[in-house]
């Protein structure tokens, strides 16, 4: 019963570390679409 | 681009079913180890992981020189991207390591040669990128190409220590095989293509993320010294 315990805890903890991982790099791609967004605006709000 | 992205989803696609593939063999295909019982489990986690952190190391410390070779951005880009995701697979290993020792060896960390070794690895890929966020503009590429050298140093040494020293860490893969039985060879052969896959995934989209990263600084950059010769022109 504790080697499941201590089984699910190395699998859980892995898991979570690479999706935390993906979510970073998908909200810094968010982040950027956005910067680029209004970089675009603004340039059209120049032209 | 458009054929870069259906790749993109292929490959997605392919990593997610291997991953799956490699959950069913761990759980359900490779047997229960004797001696150590289902804790042993651990051993398809962590030796992809390893495996890969070294790898990644490696892909840093080759893409350093050919930075200072080549003097390509590209080739920084991807050393900081593959020493990244490297640090996220040896974290995984110091992890899952002290998980697995407790049950067996009874301890959650002892200073045996391969975990030292492997923590001192863990820091120093920390240290090359808290050097890279503290380092100035035009010098950060250099200082850690420098680093990504010099750094690898500690991949074999690491890679090595079970054999070098005399150390309480399990030695499966030796140079007349692997020390388990059939179903488990096979298990740990589709675990690592998963891991692998994996690996490659992340890196392909850790690279796109820094490329995009730079192109938005740059024309930042550029619309900036435009404003400003802009300011200079009406003010004179």
């Amino acid at each position: 019963m504790a080697g499941t315990l201590y089984l699910f805890a190395a699998f859980s903890i892995t898991w979570l570390i690479i999706f935390v991982y993906i979510f970073s790099i998908s909200r810094r791609q968010k982040t950027l679409e956005r910067q680029i967004e209004k970089i675009s605006e603004a340039l059209r709000d120049r032209l | 681009m458009t054929h870069n992205r259906a790749f993109l989803k292929v490959f997605q696609f392919v990593t997610f079913f291997m991953m799956l593939l490699a959950l069913y063999a761990i759980f359900v295909y490779a047997p229960v180890e004797k001696s150590m019982g289902i804790i042993q489990k651990i051993f398809y986690l962590h030796v992809p992981s390893a495996f890969l952190a070294f790898f990644a190391f490696f892909i840093t410390f080759i893409a350093s020189i050919l930075y200072l070779y080549k003097r390509d951005n590209r080739w920084d880009t991807i050393a900081f991207c593959s020493a990244e995701i490297g640090v996220i697979f040896c974290t995984i290993v110091l992890i899952t390591g002290p998980i697995w020792a407790k049950p067996i060896w009874n301890v959650w960390w002892t200073w045996d040669p391969r975990l030292t070794t492997t923590l001192i690895l863990w820091f120093i890929y920390v240290a090359y990128l808290m050097l890279r966020s503290v380092a100035g503009e035009n010098r950060r590429s250099n200082f850690s190409a420098v680093f990504g050298i010099f750094g690898f140093v500690n991949v074999p040494i690491t890679f090595l220590a079970i054999r070098l020293w005399r150390t309480i860490h399990p030695l499966v893969i030796t140079g007349k095989g692997i020390n388990i039985s059939t179903p488990m060879i096979h298990t740990l052969i589709i675990a690592f293509v998963a891991f692998c896959l994996l690996f490659f995934w992340l890196l392909i989209n850790r690279i796109g993320l820094e490329k995009m990263r730079l192109k938005v600084e740059e024309i930042r950059a550029s619309i900036e010294d435009k404003i400003h010769l802009e300011h200079e022109k009406q003010g004179g």
